[in-house]
C-alpha cells in the first residue's frame, strides 16, 4: 500500500509555510567526541532554532559527554550501527510529532547551513524524502573510482527497478523526512545499509523520492567503514537487497 | 546381498552413546538451559543412530524403499534434515531476537530520555 501521497506532501508544505515548521535534527553518532561539539555549535550559529538529537550508538568516548551541553542525546546501550541509531532519532520525531526529520553524520561531512537548501527544495517541489545528493554538482566531494562505480550501480539498480523519484546519490547520509515518511520509518528501518536499502523499501511502498545538490566536506575525524575488498561486498550485498526489496511485496 | 548385521560391541557402543547424550540434554532440558524443542531436535544425534543399530532390518527396509544401497546413507541423510531443520529455525529465531533487542534498546533509550526531560521540566517548573 503507498503511503506517500500529494494530500500528505501538501500538508507537509502546508507545515513548511506556518509559523514554525517543527525540523528535529537526528545526528547519529559513534565515537565522535572530536567533533559533534563543533557540529553543534555551527547548528546553533544557524540560529533557525531546529531541534537537534544526537543519538549516541555506544561510544566508548565522551561523545555523550560533549554533546549533552547543547543537545537532548539518546544514549544507546549497546551499539546498533547506523540503522538502529537512525531509527530510535526517526521514533522519536514520530513520538514528539515533528513535522519534519533531517538525518546529518555526525563526523562533521555534512554542512549544516544545507538543512535550509533541503527545506527549500521541499517547499519547491515536495516529495516524502528529500536527499542531499553529492553528485548532482560534483562540489566539494572526493571518492576513489571504485566507489562511485558501486554507488552508480546501486543507482542504476534503484532507478530501474523503483519508480517514485530519479536518485544519484543513494548513500548520501544527509536527508530529510516528512511525516510520512517519519511513519513509515518508525515502524521498519533497515539494519543493514541503511541509505539505500530504505530507499527501496520507502519507493516500494510509494513513497516519493527527489534531491537536491549539497555541498561535502571531507570527514573531521575518523575513516570509511567502507573500504578496499569491503566495498565489493558491501556492493554485493545491498545490490542483492534491493533486488530481494523488489521481489518483497510492501508490508 | 547379504544384509549384514551390527555386532553386538557396535550395540552397546552405540547405546551407551544415546543414553548418556539423552541424560546430559534431559538434565539440560530440565535446568532450563534447553526448551523441549530443542531437546527433541538435538535428540535426534541419538535416537537416529540408535534406531539403526537396534532395528537393523528397519534401516535395510528404508534404504531398500529409498533406493539407496546403505543403509548409513540414510542414516545421515535423516540426520542433516534434522539438523538443517533445527538450524533453519535458529536463524529465525535469532533474527526475531535481534529485532526485538534492537527495538528494546530503542526503547530504552527514548525512556531515559523522555525521564530526563521531565525531571528537568519539573526541577525548572
Amino acid at each position: 500500500m503507498g503511503m506517500g501521497s500529494t494530500d500528505t506532501c501538501s500538508s507537509g508544505v502546508a507545515a513548511l509555510h506556518a509559523a514554525a515548521p517543527r525540523v528535529l535534527l537526528i545526528i547519529p553518532c559513534f565515537n565522535e567526541e572530536a567533533s559533534i561539539g563543533s557540529l553543534l555549535c555551527e547548528i546553533g550559529a544557524i540560529g533557525r532554532g531546529y531541534h537537534t538529537l544526537v543519538v549516541d550508538d555506544g561510544s566508548s568516548d565522551a561523545t555523550s559527554a560533549v554533546a549533552s551541553c547543547r543537545s537532548p542525546v539518546a544514549r544507546l546501550a549497546q551499539n546498533l550501527g547506523i540503522g538502529g541509531a537512525v531509527q530510535t532519532g526517526i521514533k522519536y520525531a514520530a513520538r514528539q510529532d515533528f513535522d519534519f526529520c533531517i538525518q546529518i553524520d555526525g563526523d562533521g561531512q555534512h554542512d549544516p547551513r544545507a538543512i535550509e537548501t533541503l527545506l527549500s527544495a521541499y517547499r519547491k517541489q515536495p516529495a516524502n524524502i528529500t536527499i542531499g545528493s553529492r553528485f548532482i554538482e560534483h562540489e566539494g566531494f572526493c571518492s576513489t573510482r571504485m566507489r562511485r562505480a558501486g554507488i552508480r550501480l546501486i543507482v542504476l539498480a534503484l532507478n530501474g527497478l523503483f519508480s517514485g523519484g530519479r536518485i544519484t546519490d543513494p548513500t548520501s547520509g544527509m536527508r530529510l523526512m516528512d511525516r510520512s515518511a517519519i511513519a513509515f520509518f518508525a515502524k521498519a528501518y533497515p539494519a543493514d545499509f541503511p541509505e539505500p536499502i530504505s530507499l527501496a523499501w520507502a519507493m516500494r511502498a510509494g513513497l516519493t523520492v527527489s534531491e537536491v545538490p549539497v555541498e561535502m566536506r571531507a570527514r573531521e575525524t575518523g575513516v570509511s567503514s567502507i573500504d578496499g575488498l569491503k566495498s565489493a561486498s558491501y556492493m554485493v550485498r545491498v545490490l542483492g537487497y534491493i533486488l530481494l526489496a523488489r521481489l518483497v511485496r510492501s508490508r | 546381498m547379504t544384509n549384514a548385521l551390527p555386532s553386538p560391541e557396535t550395540v552397546v557402543v552405540i547405546s551407551a552413546f544415546a543414553l548418556i547424550y539423552m541424560l546430559t540434554l534431559l538434565r539440560k532440558t530440565l535446568q532450563g538451559k534447553f526448551d523441549l524443542y530443542d531437546f527433541l531436535m538435538l535428540s535426534m544425534v541419538a535416537i537416529i543412530p540408535a534406531g539403526f543399530t537396534l532395528f537393523p532390518r528397519l534401516a535395510y527396509l528404508l534404504s531398500h524403499l529409498t533406493g539407496v544401497v546403505f543403509p548409513f546413507v540414510v542414516m545421515f541423510g535423516a540426520l542433516f534434515l534434522v539438523v538443517f531443520a533445527f538450524m533453519h529455525n535458529m536463524t529465525a529465531r535469532l533474527h526475531r531476537l535481534e529485532r526485538q533487542n534492537c527495538a528494546l534498546i530503542q526503547e530504552q533509550s527514548l525512556l531515559a530520555l523522555e525521564l530526563k526531560a521531565k525531571e528537568s521540566s519539573q526541577a525548572s517548573g
